[in-house]
């Protein structure tokens, strides 16, 4: 399927400054093969990933924070 | 036990949020006999027992949460 038709994946993860988002875009990054919206106000990160839902959960909460997988968000 | 303290430099913190998590983060690690981070300095303070931690370990342990950390001067 066409990239944009893909479900992206939505994660609540308890961020409450910049340090804490920016943490979670390093973990992120080292992962690799993820693209992802962080929404900081409403603690909620947004991924678009070939790693399954588990994976991606357990690199959120490497950072150490409350983490929580919220179900898929189909494209706009 | 043999406890050793090392200084390790934190880039990336800012906010109280931040030093509280790798606090507790790195406080439930095996080894760990007191952690002290700071925002003002950009640090983490760590008591360990030597033969469960090492500097590497540590330092991998803060670098995993999604900071840079960096070996300050074993020796001050």
């Amino acid at each position: 399927p066409p990239r944009s038709a893909m479900p992206k994946h939505e994660f609540f993860v308890d961020m409450t400054c910049e340090g804490c988002s920016n943490a979670v875009t390093r973990v992120l990054h080292r992962l690799g093969g993820v693209q992802f919206d962080i929404d900081l106000p409403n603690k909620k990160v947004c991924i678009d990933s070939e790693h399954n839902v588990d994976t991606l959960l357990e690199t959120l909460k490497k950072t150490g924070k409350n983490a929580s997988y919220l179900g898929e968000k189909s494209a706009q | 036990m043999e406890t050793k303290s090392i200084v390790i430099g934190v880039e990336g913190m800012t906010c109280n949020s931040c030093v509280q998590t790798i606090e507790q983060h790195v406080g439930k690690m095996n080894g760990i006999c007191n952690i002290k981070v700071s925002l003002e300095d950009k640090n983490a303070v760590i008591i360990y027992d030597s033969k469960l931690q090492t500097p590497a370990t540590l330092q991998e342990a803060i670098y995993d949460m999604g900071f840079e950390a960096t070996l300050a001067d074993a020796n001050p």
